[in-house]
């Protein structure tokens, strides 16, 4: 069994009379890639500034390796690397500088850090902008250069906070290939987005956080499945031809939406055997000999999930 | 830094050109000593508070309070960083001022434990103050704010605690400078580091 490595066990925080974080626990395995999600204000980065140890007046027990981070905050740094949300840096040194000065505090020795500092600057595709001053940096850049220094130590645990927001689309694609790297190598990766279709690329297991509460955690399936969220069969007929009649009359349709004169949205019950439905529902449209351009098997997306949830139904 | 090791050590130069009569035979030097004291205590709180409220609300120091470093560190650098760039000011400007007192010979036959006493005073003023500019950019979240406390607040309160020195008599000046010195601001310190310590980021 693989072991926990991240619990989190009744922790409340409040800020003056708001409540950021309601009891919440949950854990995160070894080698995991945790995808936290919550709208704007649910107290993600709250929780995550929790663990980094930048908000120590809260509630409840965290554990990092079995090791609760209020007797030991300093030997956990060592394994821990943070993307904060929000971070700035010292503008007048060059990003050669801060990776220096990160490494040394981090306790790296000068020889390897130089190492070092040559592998990150490749990994996050900074090379070009070594001996830059960070003032100059784009926005793209000062993110790869948050997530360098996360990395410099080479940290067992990865806590990123948005670490993919405000990046053009090839710099997100390059950014989750890299966290993607990290996970095969063994790394446990917590991250919070409300981005929620970059979740749904990297993270194997997913929490969503609402109002300071956690209303589910589980690996995406689990949380389709807990939440009765079924599949939808898209079809498509050929323009100026009728829709197919009486498939609402198939035992595991929910119900028919026409959103459009030739496109029907079948949502199915879940928890039925879909190969089956597919094939009843193909069987009909042979029959009545419907002129058909597009079948698509939509899945629930995790957007579907967690309007359901954030929306503030409950199972 | 090389604002005060440029500007104050052209300070003490210009002061020369001051009307001779006027310094009734003090050596530039001894008035460069608390000019310079002054001066460079007030710059240096109001560098310090305002860096560091400057870098509390640009989120700086989070990616150094996720390292395996102590929060007192951060306010200690910060202190001994800018202390330590004022006594070298401190000394260049000296030095020019006895450069000119000694071809204009004002040099006075016990100039040297003068300036010395000037100096010690002047350090201990310096010290107070730079620990108060700390205190207010720890406490304040505002730059304009911690500036105009640094320049109305900060070398006042050091100059207060150093005021007996003048006033005493019988008071050897370098031990009463130092008595008060070191202590108010190792407390203050410890007073920075304590609120540092409670702060969330």
């Amino acid at each position: 069994m693989v072991e926990v490595c991240i619990e989190f066990n009744n922790i409340s925080k409040s800020y003056k009379d708001v409540l950021a974080l309601d009891d919440i626990s949950f854990s995160i395995r070894k080698g995991e890639i945790f995808g936290y999600i919550g709208p704007n204000g649910a107290g993600k980065t709250t929780t995550i500034k929790i663990i980094v140890g930048l908000i120590r007046d809260f509630k409840g027990d965290v554990f990092v390796n079995r090791t609760n981070i209020n007797t030991s905050r300093n030997k956990l740094y060592n394994i821990i690397g943070y993307h904060p949300q929000e971070a700035g840096f010292q503008e007048w040194r060059t990003v050669n500088q801060a990776f220096k000065t990160f490494g040394r505090l981090s306790g790296l020795k000068s020889e390897h850090l130089e190492v070092r500092i040559h592998e990150i600057l490749e990994l996050v595709g900074l090379t070009d902008a070594r001996y830059k001053k960070i003032t100059h940096l784009s926005g793209g850049m000062f993110q790869k250069l948050r997530l360098g220094q996360a990395l410099l130590h080479e940290p067992e645990i990865l806590i990123l906070d948005e670490p993919l927001a405000g990046l053009d689309p090839s710099s997100r694609f390059q950014f989750k290939k890299v966290i993607k790297k990290l996970a095969k190598r063994g790394i446990t990766i917590l991250f919070s987005s409300h981005i929620l279709s970059d979740v749904e690329d990297i993270a194997n297991k997913i929490g969503i956080l609402h109002r300071g509460k956690i209303r589910r955690v589980g690996t995406p399936e689990e949380l389709q499945s807990s939440f009765k969220v079924g599949d939808v069969i898209e079809i498509i007929v050929a323009k100026n031809t009728p829709l197919c009649e009486d498939l609402g009359s198939l035992s595991k349709v929910e119900y028919i939406e026409n959103p459009k004169a030739n496109k029907q949205l079948i949502h199915l019950k879940p928890n039925f055997d879909i190969d089956l439905t597919v094939s009843q529902i193909m069987n009909m449209l042979i029959e009545q000999k419907c002129r058909i351009r597009s079948f698509n098997l939509v899945k629930p997306s995790l957007e579907d999930v967690y309007l359901k949830y954030v929306g503030g139904e409950t199972d | 830094m090389i604002v005060l090791w440029i500007g104050l050590p052209f300070l003490s130069f210009l002061i020369q050109f001051i009307d001779p009569g006027e310094l009734e035979g003090m050596p530039i030097s001894f008035l460069v000593s608390i000019l310079v004291s002054s001066i460079g205590g007030t710059l240096s709180a109001i560098m310090l508070s305002t860096s560091i409220v400057s870098e509390k609300n640009r989120h700086v120091y989070v990616l150094f309070l996720i390292r395996p470093v102590k929060r007192s560190s951060l306010i200690l650098a910060k202190y001994l960083a800018v202390y330590l760039c004022l006594i070298v000011a401190v000394a260049i400007s000296l030095s020019i001022g006895l450069i000119v007192d000694g071809f204009t010979s004002r040099l006075s036959e016990n100039f040297l434990n003068i300036t010395f006493e000037y100096l010690i005073m002047g350090f201990s003023s310096m010290s107070i103050t730079c620990s108060i500019g700390i205190l207010f950019g720890v406490v304040i979240s505002s730059v304009p704010v911690a500036a105009i406390l640094s320049v109305y607040l900060g070398s006042q309160l050091s100059s207060l605690i150093i005021l007996p020195v003048f006033f005493l008599e019988g008071l050897d000046p370098v031990i009463l400078s130092l008595a008060l010195g070191i202590p108010i601001s190792i407390i203050v310190i410890g007073i920075d580091i304590s609120l540092f310590n409670r702060q969330q980021f």
